[in-house]
């Protein structure tokens, strides 16, 4: 019994494993979700489209927790926060040029949102910086339970002072996106602020991966990730590219902020503790350490949030998100596409 | 035990102030005899400052319209029972101890919220200790029918079968010392239901909460009646946690795929109730009203809603003393003494009203006591001869501890600057 069950998880490792959970996971999706998508396709469409804008957020979100994990297996839990943070952040920066929720869309309001969303990014990542240099590298030696506590901690001191700084109710994010809806064949309709969303967290996550694959501090950070001594030996500065880690973890989560304020325009102080949890969730399901396996894992989520609060009993969507991920760890503890972590 | 030891400190204190000598006053020329506490329990900072303080103004300008009461000096005694913001049924139950422990609280004002009142009763109860809220309105604090067959056109839902105690559950002495000035929220949400039916035409309506007690209970009466009235509920959810919920669209583009007209949320604006406001913009028509009861009439709602304000209506399960014939007069005096927008709230009149039931059964039992300081049990055997017409119109209380008032007050928002106002009063019939 015991055996049989080490054999199925073994099998269910390689690529083929994955095809086959893509493939099961595709099957249950069809079987469920077919007969509703042929009953009013351009609402389905609309739920999808929520979704995956949804997705998209988690998604960058979960590449800081995933990029951290993979690099000094710290599970961030302050990262969450460091979201809100960068939505916080962003919002007197754009209150400087006055935008309020009747400001007209135009190129001027692309170029102010695309400069607040750099200092922004810049800002958040500093601070992050800051977190790993005065909270996390004192305790790199130490047992990871120290490191996991003292991130727990920190996501608290960041939620307090952001609580002290803007209070506890929600603060509103000027809606300068137009509600512009574009038409498309077969009477369905995607906003703009959905193809905002969709396409600035694909060319993100895009630039992430060439990044990591391509530039030098990319792959120190690969070589970091897979060993960290050895690293060192061939004249890599761990803690430099640990920082860079940490920076880029933020300024992803920064970006992810500012379009959640964008499109929702509403964000509290602790926003960040449930993002965060389903961020973190994606980083697992995907694989944690996998670039690619986090955005889809954020993805996954926001689909199956927004098709559960649509279709089925939004009470139960938690416990679909949470049942899947369990499924998934039960079968394949390496996440969809496999953990990419330090070797031991 | 300890009752008569504590009569005994009250007497040694009454007579050590009475030797003191006579401090004047404006009560009629007696000597002071001592001080009467009432003691306040609101949350009153975070988030909820803007509930507690507009509240405990009312209170506080009730007590100092009075002063004296019999020669005895009339004082508040204030608690935040807010921790981190949040109101805190653990810190409700400290504060109502401390109350309790001092002898001369003869009674107490508050809660603001129900699950504090839940864990504050037990308390007050054991000490006999009259308890008046201004603001509660969950049902199963005072009757033990949390949905009556009489609103649902089904059978009574027993407030066990809903999850939550039942009222003999929170009096272990097995009598009551619970008073509320508000009626309950069966009776909000289907105040607000007529009034979508017959005043705004509405047919159908999707029903979500945020999955509490409050919400919850106010989204299930509002659904029975709705369906009673001959309108249709097309889509029901409830949202657990849904102060940690972003996204609400696919259900409101579920909601309209389904032909609602309209949308009720029974929840506060803390779990993102005028987010949901917010985000049927681009998924239902403009003009389309947003429902909900007094967790949603609130400064911070308009903000949530932003541009989507003006179309929203709430319930207030007590009257609205702007439109109680002879209260105006209270309400300007009020407001001249704090001319503070934020300074006055829905509640500030209902809690004026509290202090000043509170003060004419602690001046009868005072009387009935021979003008000496009276116990908790005499003040509470004078609040039910409870007779009083104040800013709330005619107040008395049932032997639940409920007001005979039962009228709901539906607010809107008409125009985003000027924010809730007052738009009609609805009796349930």
């Amino acid at each position: 019994m015991v055996a049989a069950w080490k054999g199925t998880r073994t099998a269910l490792s390689g690529t083929a494993g994955t095809w086959l959970f893509v493939g099961v996971a595709t099957l249950i999706l069809l079987i469920l979700l077919v007969p509703k998508a042929v009953g009013n396709p351009p609402f389905f469409f609309q739920i999808l489209v929520y979704g995956l804008a949804d997705g998209a957020i988690y998604a960058l979100i979960a590449l800081g927790y995933t990029m951290v994990y993979g690099i000094i297996e710290l599970i961030n839990f302050a990262h969450g926060d460091i979201f809100t943070l960068g939505a916080f952040i962003a919002i007197p920066l754009v209150g400087i040029f006055g935008f309020t929720d009747a400001t007209p869309f135009s190129l001027g309001v692309v170029v102010v949102l695309l400069g607040v969303t750099v200092v922004t990014m810049a800002i958040d990542g500093g601070i992050n910086i800051l977190i790993e240099r005065l909270a996390y590298r004192p305790l790199r030696n130490a047992p990871r339970l120290a490191l996991l506590i003292t991130a727990v901690g920190m996501s608290f001191v960041l939620e307090g002072a952001m609580y002290l700084w803007r209070g506890a109710n929600n603060v509103h994010f000027p809606d300068v996106l137009p509600e512009t809806r574009i038409n498309l064949p077969g009477g369905a309709s995607i906003g703009v602020k959905d193809v905002v969303v969709i396409v600035s967290a694909v060319v993100l996550v895009s630039l992430l991966n060439l990044f990591t694959d391509r530039s030098k501090l990319g792959k120190a950070m690969r070589a970091t990730a897979q060993d960290r001594e050895a690293s060192q030996l061939m004249g890599i500065n761990i803690n430099r590219t640990i920082a860079a880690t940490f920076f880029i973890g933020a300024a992803l989560a920064a970006a992810g902020g500012i379009i959640f304020g964008l499109y929702f325009n509403n964000i509290r102080f602790d926003e960040g503790f449930t993002a965060g949890l389903y961020a973190f969730t994606a980083a697992v399901f995907g694989g944690i350490g996998n670039i690619q396996g986090a955005a889809l894992g954020g993805l996954f989520i926001g689909l199956v949030a927004s098709f559960s609060n649509a279709y089925f009993q939004a009470a139960l969507t938690d416990v679909w998100i949470f049942a899947i991920l369990i499924l998934v760890l039960v079968f394949r503890p390496t996440g969809l596409l496999g953990m990419q972590v330090p070797e031991k | 035990m300890r009752f008569p030891k504590m009569l005994a400190g009250v007497a040694v204190a009454s007579v050590l102030l009475a030797a003191c000598g006579n401090s004047g006053g404006g009560g009629g020329g007696s000597s002071n005899k001592g001080t009467i506490k009432i003691g306040v329990d609101l949350p009153e900072s975070g988030a909820e400052t803007s509930n507690g303080i507009p509240t405990l103004n009312g209170v506080e300008f009730a007590v100092n319209q009075v002063k004296t009461v019999d020669g005895f000096t009339l004082s508040v005694d204030n608690l935040d029972d807010a921790v981190n913001g949040v109101h805190d049924p653990q810190k409700g139950a400290q504060n109502v101890q401390q109350f309790v422990d001092d002898t001369k609280v003869l009674g107490v004002i508050g809660p603001f919220n129900s699950n504090v009142a839940r864990a504050e009763i037990p308390i007050t109860n054991r000490a006999h200790l009259v308890q008046i809220s201004p603001a509660n309105t969950n049902q199963c604090l005072t009757k033990t029918v949390y949905i009556p067959q009489s609103l649902s056109g089904v059978a009574d839902v027993t407030c066990q079968a809903a999850g939550l105690p039942a009222p003999a559950d929170l009096r272990p002495t097995g009598t009551n010392n619970y008073f509320r000035v508000a009626t309950t929220d069966d009776n909000q949400g289907p105040a607000m239901s007529d009034y979508a039916y017959n005043t705004l035409k509405l047919t159908k309506v999707a029903v979500a909460s945020d999955a509490e007690a409050y919400g919850k209970g106010i989204a299930d009466t509002f659904s029975a009646r709705f369906t009673k009235d001959n309108g249709t509920v097309v889509k029901r959810q409830d949202f657990p946690n849904a102060s940690h919920i972003s996204d609400f669209r696919s259900f409101l583009r579920a909601a309209v795929a389904a032909g609602a007209q309209g949308v009720y949320f029974g929840g506060t604006d803390s779990n993102n109730a005028c987010v949901v406001r917010n985000q049927m913009t681009g998924i239902f028509p403009d003009a389309a009203p947003f429902m909900g009861g007094d967790g949603i009439v609130t400064g911070q709602c308009i903000k949530d809603a932003a541009s989507r304000a003006v179309g929203m209506y709430g319930t207030v399960a007590t009257v609205a003393a702007e439109k109680v014939p002879g209260a105006s007069s209270t309400i300007s005096a009020f407001k001249s003494a704090h001319p503070n927008a934020s300074d006055y709230g829905a509640y500030t009149m209902p809690a004026y009203d509290c202090a000043k039931i509170l003060i004419a059964a602690i001046d009868k039992a005072i009387k009935a006591n021979n003008g000496n300081m009276p116990t908790r049990q005499q003040v509470l055997d004078q609040m039910y001869k409870t007779d009083y017409t104040g800013v709330l119109g005619h107040t008395g209380f049932d032997s639940n501890g409920d007001t005979t008032n039962k009228a709901i007050t539906v607010y809107a928002v008409k125009d985003a600057t000027t924010g809730w106002e007052v738009d009609t009063v609805v009796t349930l019939t």
